[in-house]
C-alpha cells in the first residue's frame, strides 16, 4: 500500500502528469464542442437529419493521448538521466532503494496509473458529453441509453492504451519513440487505420479493436462486436506488459 | 554489518568484478578507493539490489537488500546525482520516497533541516547546483535514519566547505554507531575519515585492512594506494 501511495505521489507532482490531464481533458472536450456546432447547425438547415450516433465519443478516442502522455512518463521519469553536471543520477535508483521487490514496484506503479487514467477519462467523458448534448440538444446520441455501456467502453480504453504505452516505454527506458509513434497514430496519421485499407488483420491492431467498445462507425473491412474488440485489445496490453515486466526484472537497473 | 562475499561480475565478455570479498563494519567509516572504473559503483549497486552479480553475494545484516522488510530504515544510500526527478521540487521528492517507504512525513522537513536545504525544499532540482543535489541524495538516505549508509563518491563535486561538512557528518554517523560505506577515487579527501580502507583496482580488491595496516611503510594512504594500483593495473582483464 505505501508503494502505491509513493506512486501516487510521484504522478502528482511531475509537470508532465498535469499537461497529460490538460490535454487529456480540453482536447476532446474544445473538438467536441466543435463538431456539435457544425452538427447543430446542419440539422438546423436541414442537410442532417440528425447527429451521428459517435458525435462525442469520436472526440474522445482523440483524447486518449493525454493517457498516452501519462502512461509513458509513468515509465520513462524513472530513466530521466539528470545530466552531466548534475551527477548523471536516475530516479530509478531512488525509487528501487525505497521499493526493492519489482514485481511490487511495477504491481504499484500500474495500479497509480490506472488509477489516474480512470480518473482523468471519467473528467473527459463527462465533460465531452456534456457538452455535445448542451449545443445539440434532443438531436444528439451522447448520453442516450447506450452511454451506459459505452462510457465504460471510453474509460476502459484509455487505461489499456495508457498501459500499453507504459508497458512499451518499459522495453524502450526512453519516452521519445513510444510517445511520438502512439500520439501520431491517434491524432495526425493513424497508421493502423491506412493499414487496414491494405490488409482486414489490421482491425485487430489494439487501437482499432479497442476503439469498438464506444464507436459505432468505424469504416473497417471486418466488424468486432464491442466484447471481442475489448478482449482483443486486452490481449495486446497483458502481452506488451509481460514484455516490460520481464526485462525490468531481468535487466540491470 | 555490509558483507560481500567473492563478487564476481561480468557484462558481455568484460569481466566487472573479480572475487571482490569484503566488510563494512558498525561504528566505522569504511572506504572503498580504486581509481575510475575500477569496479566501486558496481559493487555499491549489487549490494543495493540494481545490478545483479554473476556470481558471489552481497548482504545486509545476513540478507540480500531485496529482501530486507524495512529497506530505508535499514540502509541509506546515495549514488549517482541526487537521484530525483529534475522537473520536482526537492520537498516532493522527499514526500514520495517517505511515502514509498511508509516514513511520516514529519521527517521530510527534518531531514531538509539535517542537509541544510530548506531554504530551497519548494524550488525545483533542475535548478539545484551539484552540491545541493548532492545534498538532497543525502537527505533521501536519511529519512528512515538508516543503520548504514552507502554512498558512492560522496565528495564528487563539493566545495571546500561541502567537503568539510560531509567529513564532519561520517565520522559523527560512524561514533554514533551506524556503519558507513564510500567509495571514492579522491584518497586525500578522505584519508582523515576513514577506518578501515578497501582497495579495488581492475575488478579486484588489491589490499585492505585498517587504515594503519594499508598506508603501512608508506608515507600516507595515497602513495600507498599508488603503489597498489599502478602496478596491478589491467590485470583483471
Amino acid at each position: 500500500m505505501s508503494a502505491y501511495s509513493g506512486e501516487l505521489r510521484k504522478l502528482t507532482s511531475l509537470p508532465s502528469v498535469w499537461a497529460a490531464f490538460a490535454i487529456g481533458i480540453a482536447v476532446p472536450a474544445v473538438v467536441g464542442v466543435l463538431s456539435a456546432v457544425s452538427t447543430s447547425s446542419a440539422i438546423a438547415n436541414g442537410s442532417k437529419p440528425e447527429a451521428g450516433p459517435d458525435l462525442g465519443y469520436q472526440e474522445l478516442a482523440f483524447g486518449v493521448a493525454g493517457a498516452i502522455v501519462l502512461g509513458v512518463v509513468a515509465a520513462s521519469s524513472e530513466y530521466f538521466t539528470e545530466g552531466e553536471s548534475a551527477g548523471s543520477g536516475r530516479q530509478i535508483t531512488t525509487s528501487l532503494t525505497a521499493v526493492p521487490s519489482r514485481t511490487r514496484f511495477l504491481l504499484a506503479k500500474v495500479a497509480a496509473l490506472t488509477t489516474a487514467v480512470v480518473l482523468m477519462s471519467a473528467i473527459a467523458t463527462g465533460i465531452t458529453l456534456s457538452c455535445v448534448q448542451a449545443v445539440v440538444g434532443d438531436h444528439a446520441h451522447a448520453l442516450d441509453g447506450a452511454a451506459a455501456t459505452r462510457v465504460p467502453g471510453v474509460v476502459l480504453y484509455w487505461v489499456l492504451t495508457a498501459l500499453l504505452a507504459f508497458g512499451i516505454t518499459l522495453l524502450t527506458r526512453n519516452g521519445v519513440v513510444p510517445l511520438a509513434v502512439l500520439v501520431l497514430n491517434t491524432s495526425v496519421v493513424t497508421v493502423t487505420f491506412l493499414l487496414s485499407k491494405v490488409t482486414p488483420l489490421a482491425v485487430y491492431f489494439p487501437d482499432l479493436a479497442g476503439m469498438r467498445m464506444f464507436l459505432t462507425e468505424v469504416r473497417v473491412p471486418v466488424e468486432l462486436s464491442p466484447l471481442t474488440g475489448g478482449v482483443v485489445m486486452a490481449v495486446w496490453v497483458v502481452l506488451l506488459l509481460a514484455c516490460g515486466f520481464t526485462a525490468f526484472t531481468r535487466r540491470d537497473a | 554489518m555490509l558483507t560481500i562475499d567473492r563478487l564476481t561480475k561480468r557484462r558481455g565478455s568484460a569481466l566487472i568484478l573479480s572475487d571482490v570479498t569484503f566488510q563494512a563494519r558498525p561504528g566505522r567509516v569504511t572506504g572503498f578507493l580504486g581509481p575510475n572504473g575500477a569496479g566501486k559503483s558496481s559493487t555499491l549497486r549489487i549490494l543495493l539490489g540494481l545490478d545483479r552479480p554473476t556470481s558471489g553475494t552481497a548482504l545486509v545484516d545476513g540478507v540480500p537488500f531485496e529482501r530486507l522488510p524495512d529497506p530505508l530504515r535499514t540502509v541509506g544510500a546515495v549514488l549517482d546525482g541526487s537521484g530525483a526527478h529534475r522537473a520536482r521540487t526537492g520537498r516532493a521528492h522527499l514526500s514520495w520516497v517517505a511515502a514509498a517507504a511508509g516514513i511520516p512525513r514529519r521527517r521530510v522537513d527534518e531531514v531538509l533541516a539535517e542537509v541544510d536545504l530548506t531554504g530551497a525544499a519548494r524550488k525545483r532540482v533542475g535548478s539545484y547546483s551539484l552540491g545541493m543535489g548532492r545534498r538532497l541524495g543525502l537527505a533521501a538516505a536519511l529519512l528512515g535514519d538508516p543503520a548504514a549508509l552507502v554512498l558512492d563518491e560522496p565528495v564528487n563535486g563539493l566545495d571546500p566547505e561541502g567537503i568539510r561538512w560531509m567529513r564532519r557528518f561520517l565520522r559523527e554517523r560512524a561514533e554514533a554507531g551506524h556503519t558507513v560505506l564510500l567509495s571514492s577515487h579522491l584518497m586525500g579527501e578522505l584519508a582523515e575519515v576513514v577506518d578501515d580502507v578497501v582497495i579495488i583496482n581492475g575488478g579486484r580488491v588489491v589490499e585492505q585492512g585498517t587504515l594503519a595496516e594499508v598506508t603501512g611503510a608508506h608515507r600516507t594512504l595515497e602513495d600507498a594506494f599508488f603503489a597498489l594500483t599502478t602496478g596491478a593495473r589491467g590485470d583483471a582483464r
